[in-house]
């Protein structure tokens, strides 16, 4: 209901065709072309899929893949060609991602498209919502993770209602990888690196899957730069370059080699590994640059000037957390264990994340770590500057012509180049590498081998972890690792890929990993030590006032009490739902200011006109947040401008404070329903219905697109209409708090909504809700805010100046903070 | 090179040709758009542009970074410079030191926050905003005299040449951050910073120390704004800091730095500034009730961010 409705006829509009049988394709090309300015990313591909069939689709970086992957998943709009599955030929200006969802079509994305906030079973329906029919939907869901988890990977050991950010990066492999796998209704499977994460055995077992899948008719394109994978697992082999088919053949009748060749063209005659073994270890050692110890390694290694030093184990077992304990030990920060006598230089395989700054050209990105190696008041000269990169540039073989241009605008390849040149540039004697060949083309591959050979010519020590066993034939020694430290150390004698991969594969590893689910309940008391946190304050700060006044506790103390609590709690609430959006609204207080007006003028006065005026606004702040998602604009900027128009009206319509509050209103908030006060009866209800709304399906869907807005719209979800739901809700919620100071005044000020905004956003904030978005605390934030709002009373029971209210609410707000992280590690 | 392209590099030129356009509409439409109401202008926008180029540092350092705590700032600094002045010159010589004290603090405790207890900045702001603002009660209640430093008079009201003292120093403030972002090495730290911190980390950007700096610019040029705006304005009241929080983050995004951190211009921050305040001239020349002129600004700066919204920092797949 909240989802994009599919062009209605998309599906219908499908020339109706036989019903499939085994002859006619799953999967029909025709034709497909697509070009992106001068260059042609997918040119003429025509190949049929059968049902059955598994086709590994292989191809250096560049080469087409992603081009075909977006097509097919209804991203891209292909210039040319047509497009059958199962004999019906699709109507390409329609076809959506929710339109090849309906045809079957399942992607297992490459970067893993789970949302981290949401738990495995709640990601399972983003992913395929079509199961969910009533509002108790999350049991069935629990029920149909596990078992499309255990169908593919049995004794997997997760648990489905944790947060997916809680689990390993293998165990979310599995869960991205049966989200799609799973489902029934499943006619094509397209894996995208999917055991990039997986040990042997899991990859083993997502190979068992994928064979027993296509015997029961379904087509799956396996697509990875593991070679030996993609051998064993497919049938018939594709081959991309330059946009082209290069290569369609039955699996056993091409090697390796085969497809290496069909891939790069001429260039590759070798494979990865191309250092003659003799060469391994030869060179002379220089100076001792780097010791480590416990707790880095079980044994003291001392690493040399000169070597190439690979860090193997299986992924994850802490060889990042060594480059970047090396990292810091080279910048004097005190590391326990890690000790480097010289600086070091950082390359990341993460281009995005950990390479490079998206604003800048070639030159400034190779530049940075040598002008961040000298002083801040370092004067910049664009000629010396230019001195300083060009050479190591050229070396790299980069055109000249791309020294001028944005990072962006270079291939994935070149981008990974000039960050290797930046470590170059920075000369410093020791190179960490993070899997700097992570996605890059064999023959940049090749050229990175040489420049890593050259560096460690020129006496630098090169600490190398990659994500590709192989590439240690190129070391001249091997860190092996295991749960979180350097266990053994292989030696150039002993190096070679199957002492690599058996002493790192062993059954010892596998047993621990199976174990390591029992450290969970120690986790667990802490998360929800941390929901009760909230609580507990709020709690002690009424036991006090209790204390010091026993009145507090009477039924006219709470209404007192409470009373004034209500339109923070109201505030609060509506800003948590922007929060979960991962946006601040700097409006909201004002907006509940001008309902405020509203409510005590035209509402009172002119009922009907009332109605309208504040449905007229509640629209206009809805839009608001589409205007934010539409345009990609900050909403903290936005919504602080939007105060001053909520403002502004209610200041135009009534300059000083005065009004009435509406006959009902001013009768509702003298009820005492349940013998209960009515404020306190409010804020119950009002956080009931926060946590219901969270809870249900409009809530996963907005915390969804809170923590990874690529990954709804990739399952098919609108990010504008979620936009438009979150400022609906949230204005909806200061709306009512717009009432509260109505029927608590009996009149109505413009001035006295804007004080809850940023008051508002601390009780968002000790109630427990996330920040950076997607996790959200209903019944912690109104806590927060009646503790916040108990402050005033506290003070004044106490006998302190409510001068020093402002100072205490900031003084708590740090407070937890920091109770927070400490209770976070 | 089209014009487009042109624009496009030098994003502070849109809010020149705003300022330009807006100027011109304005002389040839009204008389009473003189040149002395031109100098009235230009000290108004002064005073924003020192606090605004603050702010410019702060929001450059990236992650929907904004410094919450200006407002009280300026509001504390003000009454201490009433305060401890008392009126005098010699008075002044000690409220200076407590002036940039509350700047220096404030930006180092806003620092400490974000970087060692890693608090997202617009909530640590906002806490010790919360904290100025008990302070600036205190100080309100201590606060009898409106006697202003003759000195301090000077320096805020005086017109060397006909120009205000206070758009000299703007103007030079500019030319210094204009150095600072563009020539030297800390202004390639705090761009690389604003674009992909874990990135600059990695590359030995002191991204910790980068960032303090731009807390403490953003306080202490509040802070100066906060006491030379006490003698303008003849003394300090509660509030007084409350209109330079979205004028300031105004003026910044209508001047084209980046919301989103990594690149900045202090060019555009001083026409930015200039451009917004022209526009509330315009409104009080207009005859504008107050209500309806906060409906415009707050409306001119939405509509400049959803113009100049899609940033380069939103990258396609």
């Amino acid at each position: 209901m909240h989802r994009v409705t599919p062009a209605r006829d998309g599906i219908a509009g499908l020339a109706a065709g036989p019903p499939a049988a085994d002859a006619v394709p799953v999967l029909r090309l025709d034709g497909i072309s697509r070009a992106y300015g001068a260059t042609l990313a997918n040119q003429d591909l025509s190949f049929a899929v059968s049902p059955g069939e598994v086709i590994g689709l292989i191809g250096a970086n560049g080469a087409g893949k992603s081009t075909l992957m977006r097509i097919l998943a209804g991203i891209t709009l292909p210039d040319a060609g047509t497009l059958e599955l199962d004999g019906r030929r699709i109507d390409l200006a329609r076809f959506s991602p929710l339109e090849a969802r309906a045809c079957g079509i399942r992607f297992v994305h490459q970067e893993l498209s789970l949302c981290d906030s949401l738990t495995v079973a709640e990601n399972f329906y983003i992913e395929r919502p079509q199961h969910a029919r009533h509002p108790l939907w999350r049991r069935p869901y629990a029920r149909l993770a596990e078992a499309g988890i255990a169908g593919i990977f049995p004794a997997s050991g997760i648990d489905v209602r944790r947060p997916v950010a809680d689990l390993p990066i293998a165990q979310r492999q599995m869960v991205e990888i049966a989200r799609a796998a799973s489902d029934p209704q499943l006619r094509l499977l397209i894996l995208d690196e999917p055991t990039s994460s997986l040990d042997a055995r899991r990859s083993a077992e997502l190979q068992r899957f994928i064979a027993a899948r296509a015997a029961s008719g379904a087509a799956v394109i396996f697509i990875s730069h593991k070679l030996t994978e993609v051998a064993a697992v497919a049938g018939r082999i594709l081959v991309l370059r330059n946009g082209r088919l290069a290569l369609d053949a039955q699996a056993g009748q091409v090697g390796i080699e085969q497809m290496i060749a069909a891939m790069a063209g001429e260039a590759a005659r070798d494979l990865a590994a191309s250092r003659p073994a003799g060469a391994r270890g030869a060179a002379p050692r220089g100076p001792v640059l780097v010791e480590v110890a416990t707790p880095l390694a079980a044994v003291p290694v001392a690493l040399h000037g000169g070597e190439i030093v690979g860090l193997a184990g299986l992924e994850g077992s802490g060889q990042r957390p060594f480059l970047h304990a090396l990292h810091a030990a080279a910048r004097r920060r005190r590391v326990a264990g890690a000790a480097c006598r010289a600086a070091a230089a950082f390359v990341s395989g993460d281009r995005v994340r950990e390479g490079v700054f998206p604003l800048w050209t070639v030159i400034a990105n190779a530049t940075l770590a040598r002008l961040a190696a000298g002083s801040a008041l370092t004067w910049i000269r664009a000629a010396a500057e230019r001195a300083m990169a060009v050479p190591v540039l050229d070396a790299m073989q980069l055109p000249p012509s791309r020294r001028a241009a944005g990072i962006l605008e270079l291939s994935g390849g070149n981008q990974q180049k000039v960050l290797m040149a930046r470590a170059l540039i920075r000369d410093a004697a020791v190179i960490l590498l993070d899997d700097p060949t992570r996605g890059v083309d064999v023959a940049v591959k090749r050229e990175f081998y040489r420049l890593i050979r050259d560096a460690a010519g020129s006496g630098k020590l090169v600490v190398w972890h990659s994500s590709e066993t192989i590439e240690f034939l190129e070391c001249d020694r091997v860190l092996l690792f295991d749960d979180g430290a350097v266990r053994r150390v292989l030696d150039s004698t002993a190096l070679s890929e199957d002492a690599i991969v058996s002493a790192a594969f062993t059954e010892r590893l596998a047993a621990r990993a199976a174990g390591a689910a029992g450290a969970r309940p120690r986790g667990a008391t802490q998360a929800a030590l941390f929901r009760a946190l909230p609580f507990l304050t709020a709690v002690l700060m009424f036991a006090v006032i209790v204390a010091l006044n026993r009145n507090a506790a009477t039924l006219f103390g709470i209404d007192l009490l409470m009373g004034a609590a209500v339109p923070l709690v109201l505030v609060a609430i509506g800003q948590m739902f922007v929060v979960g959006g991962s946006e601040i609204d700097l409006g909201i207080g004002a907006f509940a200011g001008l309902a405020n007006v509203l409510s005590a003028t035209f509402l009172a006065d002119a009922p009907p006109l009332g109605v309208a005026t504040l449905a007229a606004a509640l629209s206009a702040y809805a839009a608001l947040g589409l205007l934010i998602e539409a345009r990609a604009i900050p909403a903290i900027v936005v919504t602080l401008g939007a105060s001053f128009i909520w403002t502004g009206i209610g200041y135009a319509l009534q300059p000083t404070p005065g009004g009435s509050a509406p006959a009902w209103l001013a009768a509702a908030s003298g009820l005492h329903p349940f013998g209960l006060p009515a404020s306190l009866l409010l804020v119950i209800v009002a956080a009931g219905l926060a946590a219901l709304l969270n809870a249900a399906r409009i809530g996963v869907v907005l915390r969804g697109f809170g923590a990874n807005p690529r990954a709804l719209a990739q399952s098919g979800w609108s990010a504008r209409t979620a936009a438009l739901q979150r400022y609906a809700i949230a204005g909806g919620f200061a709306m009512l708090a717009g009432f509260a100071m109505t029927a608590i005044n009996t009149a109505s000020d413009i001035n006295a909504g804007g004080s809850y905004t940023l008051l508002g956003i601390a009780a968002v904030v000790v109630g427990g809700s996330s920040l950076a978005g997607g996790r959200i605390a209903p019944v912690g934030v109104v806590c927060g805010a009646i503790t916040l709002s108990l402050i005033g009373s506290l003070l004044g029971f106490l006998g302190v100046s409510t001068d020093y209210n402002a100072a205490v609410q900031g003084g708590l707000l740090i407070a937890i903070l920091i109770l927070r992280g400490a209770l976070r590690q | 090179m089209t014009a487009l392209s042109w624009l496009r590099r030098r994003r502070w030129a849109f809010a020149g040709i705003g300022v330009l356009l807006l100027w011109g509409a304005l002389s040839a439409t009204t008389a009473r758009f003189s040149l002395a109401s031109l100098s009235g202008v230009a000290t108004s926008a002064s005073f924003l542009a020192v606090v605004a180029t603050g702010q410019m540092f702060a929001v450059t350092t990236g992650g929907g970074n904004v410094d919450l705590s200006i407002p009280g700032v300026i509001t504390l600094a003000a009454f201490a410079t009433m305060i401890l002045s008392g009126g005098t010159d010699a008075g002044l010589l000690a409220a200076l030191p407590a002036v940039a004290a509350i700047g220096l603090l404030t930006g180092a405790v806003n620092a400490l926050l974000i970087l060692r207890l890693r608090i997202p900045a617009i909530i640590a702001t906002l806490a010790v905003g919360y904290v100025l603002e008990t302070a600036t009660l205190l100080a309100n209640r201590r606060f009898t005299a409106f006697a202003i430093s003759p000195l301090l008079r000077t320096l805020a009201t005086a017109r060397p040449a006909g120009v205000p003292a206070i758009l000299l120093l703007a103007l030079a403030l500019a030319a210094a951050a204009s150095t600072l972002i563009g020539r030297t090495a800390y202004g390639r730290w705090l761009m690389a910073a604003g674009q992909n911190a874990t990135a600059a980390d990695l590359a030995g950007v002191p991204v910790g120390r980068v960032t303090t700096v731009a807390f403490l610019l953003s306080s202490v040029l509040a802070a100066l704004d906060g006491a030379l705006l006490s003698a303008h304005a003849g003394g300090a009241f509660l509030e007084m800091g409350r209109p330079y929080l979205l004028q300031s983050v105004g003026a910044v995004v209508v001047g084209g730095t980046l919301i989103f951190g990594g690149s900045a211009t202090p060019l555009g921050t001083l026409l930015g500034a200039l451009l917004l305040v022209l526009i509330v001239t315009t409104m009080q020349i207009a005859g504008l009730p107050g209500g309806v002129q906060d409906m415009i600004q707050g409306a001119v700066i939405i509509a400049v961010l959803a113009a100049a919204g899609n940033g380069p920092t939103r990258r396609t797949a």
